[in-house]
């Protein structure tokens, strides 16, 4: 059971780390970054121009909305001129020494899309040369389509809203993650440097610190992975409205959701006990190299990761079984493969056992770490300590 | 409440910390465990807080016929040697902290820290950042911390250090009202005349083993046989040669022309003062009765200059 003074701990550690303003300014700033990075993108947009091309007089390509194309009387030289003084042409296409050359200013974003047009009108030349008519052409440079099919009855297919879901989850769980890291890191060392650790003793057990500070920063690991969710939710709104679509959440599968919010939080919370034994085996963080061993919690999302696409693969079912690494696989694998529930309940079962014991083991070594007074253990140490049932 | 420490011995990887000491602890009272670094004053006090375990003897703490093995949480009151609060939170946000963690309600907290900010004059600064503060502003701080809950005992690890004179008067009238309001106070220092003004009884403790025990009075009595001659001269005194006598085991100098000399238990004063008398020419001369300090100094040499069958008898 969570005691009284763990929440008030938790509740202290919450609002140490929680600046309202700073964090309000941080997504006006990214707000405002996203809007002025879309703001370049649509100025810098030049496929919303068009462009003049002067192509020889025999040619008989058509204009489209991006090119306009004109046949000039005059001379290439001339052409060619008037191309640099800026005054008539974006481009000037030419037959010299039996090949075909584009004469621009400098490399443009839109001279691919320009060739690619040129491109057509030869094929289509050609095609009339062999006698094909349009239709014909058009047919054979269509690709013959293959569809998928998946035998396994289970898989939901490849790109469902789920699985933006899951990896959603991965993101968010990513960002909680490395919020709690900070925070426990210099929560902890931070405390130890201060000399506060001993008279907190006084008052409580090592357990209920150790509740307190894990329930703190999840919370705040929570709440950066809440506001994300908001502003991703905020930016999607915004650019469905001025796409005209109107909001539609009618792809979210509630169901998902419902599994995906134990196992998330689970996995966070043993990620914070877990940071929380290490920061509270470290004595001075800037002698000790632990710290760096607390980011062995981002492991299980990344070996999720990098087996995404396989997601009825023994990696990933093996990985959505293990404890250490279920939160992250187990979210993944269900957003893509059908998981029967006395799966996904046996799987989170193991994990919130794995949860009591790691909360446990962080209770106890910030009791040891404590009465080594300024001595850091070794992993030997913790190692024993893992393994021994000794409370006190 | 009674504290009882019996036999008591702590040891670490190459030390013994605590060698096999025993005291008694009455309710109400102020207790001093006296005694330089490394003493054991501090492994005692973890071992009474529960941070740590005794290897050997035993440690009980009787409370309204309940007894634990240390003080329970509730009870005490702590002021660790290795001390701090939240130096980036204000003194009340700190302060409400620990008294909320005591299990205190907010009003009932602030009441009582408003009363013990005006005790030490720091009203004005309870919105400051911890940090803002004087070292011997933040002391006191994280002494009202010790007793806001108004626990039955109160452990306090070197009250004294890094204070200067008048706010180390103001701790002695803090001490002296806890103990008016029931409070059993355990303190240990270095500061003798503190000491001597408060508490009831003490311990000296020298290499983890207690050297002298009881009320300052049954202290002067154990160590009566040592007397001591205070000594002045219109010359600057010969240290070496007063040094060198049989009898002497300790001589103070608080001006090259006096001197404070401590003789040996054992000896006589008759002779030592007729070779003084032989040598100088004294401006004044008298025994004098020696204060804590002195007692402790006395102790602690004596301590020093005992052999290993000695201490161990």
């Amino acid at each position: 059971m969570i005691s009284r003074q763990s929440l008030i701990v938790a509740r202290w550690e919450f609002l140490r780390f929680f600046k309202w303003k700073q964090q309000l300014i941080s997504y006006l700033l990214m707000l405002a970054v996203m809007g002025g990075v879309f703001a370049w993108v649509y100025l810098t947009d030049e496929s919303r121009q068009q462009y003049r091309i002067a192509v020889p007089v025999s040619f008989a390509v058509q204009s489209t909305g991006q090119f306009e194309f004109q046949r000039p009387s005059i001379d290439l030289s001339q052409q060619l001129q008037q191309l640099r003084d800026h005054q008539t042409w974006h481009a000037v296409l030419a037959y010299q020494d039996e090949r075909w050359v584009l004469h621009t200013g400098a490399s443009s974003k839109w001279l691919p899309q320009l060739e690619q047009v040129l491109q057509n009108y030869f094929q289509l030349q050609r095609a009339g040369d062999f006698g094909l008519t349009d239709a014909q052409l058009n047919e054979l440079q269509q690709p013959e389509p293959i569809e998928r099919s998946f035998l396994d009855d289970d898989f939901k297919g490849e790109d469902t809203p789920e699985k933006m879901i899951a990896f959603a989850v991965l993101i968010l769980l990513l960002i909680g993650l490395s919020t709690a890291f900070g925070q426990i890191l210099m929560s902890i060392t931070g405390e130890k440097q201060q000399r506060v650790t001993e008279q907190l003793y006084a008052i409580l057990t090592p357990q209920q610190w150790m509740d307190g500070k894990v329930l703190g920063h999840s919370f705040s690991a929570l709440k950066a992975m809440l506001t994300t969710t908001l502003v991703m939710l905020v930016f999607f709104v915004v650019v469905s409205l001025i796409a005209g679509d109107g909001l539609d959440l009618s792809w979210l599968n509630w169901w998902v959701l419902l599994w995906l919010i134990p196992f998330a939080l689970a996995g966070l919370l043993l990620c914070a006990c877990f940071m929380g034994a290490i920061a509270a085996s470290i004595d001075d963080p800037n002698t000790s190299g632990k710290g760096v061993v607390m980011m062995v919690t981002w492991l299980p999302l990344l070996f999720t990761y990098l087996v995404i696409d396989s997601p009825s693969g023994w990696a990933m079912t093996l990985l959505s079984w293990l404890p250490l690494t279920s939160f992250a696989a187990m979210p993944v694998r269900m957003s893509m493969v059908e998981v029967p529930w006395w799966q996904l309940s046996l799987s989170l079962a193991l994990l919130l056992a794995t949860l009591y014991y790691m909360r446990r083991l962080g209770g106890r070594i910030f009791l040891r770490g404590m009465q080594m007074y300024g001595k850091e253990p070794s992993w030997g140490d913790i190692m024993r300590w893992a393994l021994s049932r000794k409370a006190d | 409440m009674q504290l009882r420490i019996e036999a008591v011995t702590k040891e670490y990887a190459t030390v013994t910390a605590v060698n096999q000491v025993s005291f008694q602890i009455q309710s109400g009272e102020i207790f001093a465990l006296l005694g330089p670094n490394g003493a054991g004053k501090s492994s005692i006090i973890r071992m009474l807080v529960g941070m740590t375990k005794p290897d050997a003897g035993s440690i009980s703490v009787s409370y309204q016929d309940q007894t634990f093995q240390h003080v329970p949480r509730r009870l005490l009151g702590y002021l660790p040697e290795d001390r701090g609060l939240y130096g980036d939170k204000s003194v009340e946000k700190n302060l409400l902290f620990l008294a909320q963690l005591h299990g205190l309600g907010k009003t009932e907290a602030l009441s009582r820290m408003e009363h013990w900010l005006e005790v030490f004059e720091l009203t004005e600064r309870r919105h400051d950042d911890l940090k803002q503060l004087s070292k011997g502003n933040q002391q006191k701080v994280q002494l009202i911390a010790a007793v806001l809950h108004q626990p039955a005992l109160v452990i306090l690890d070197e009250p004294f250090s890094g204070l200067d004179p008048i706010n180390q008067e103001k701790v002695v009238e803090f001490l002296k009202q806890l103990k008016q309001n029931g409070m059993t106070v355990i303190l240990s220092a270095h500061q003798m005349a503190m000491v001597e003004k408060l508490a009831d009884r003490m311990v000296l403790m020298a290499k983890g083993e207690v050297v002298l025990a009881g009320t300052l009075a049954e202290i002067r009595q154990q160590a009566q046989p040592e007397v001591q001659i205070q000594l002045s001269s219109k010359t600057p005194l010969p240290i070496d040669w007063l040094r060198s006598l049989d009898a002497v085991t300790a001589v103070e100098l608080p001006q090259p022309e006096q001197a404070v000399l401590t003789l040996d238990q054992d000896a006589e004063v008759g002779p030592v003062l007729q070779q003084l008398l032989g040598r100088i020419e004294p401006e004044q001369i008298a025994m004098q009765k020696p204060d804590l300090h002195q007692l402790y100094l006395n102790a602690m040499s004596r301590h020093q200059r005992q052999t290993p069958q000695e201490a161990a008898a």
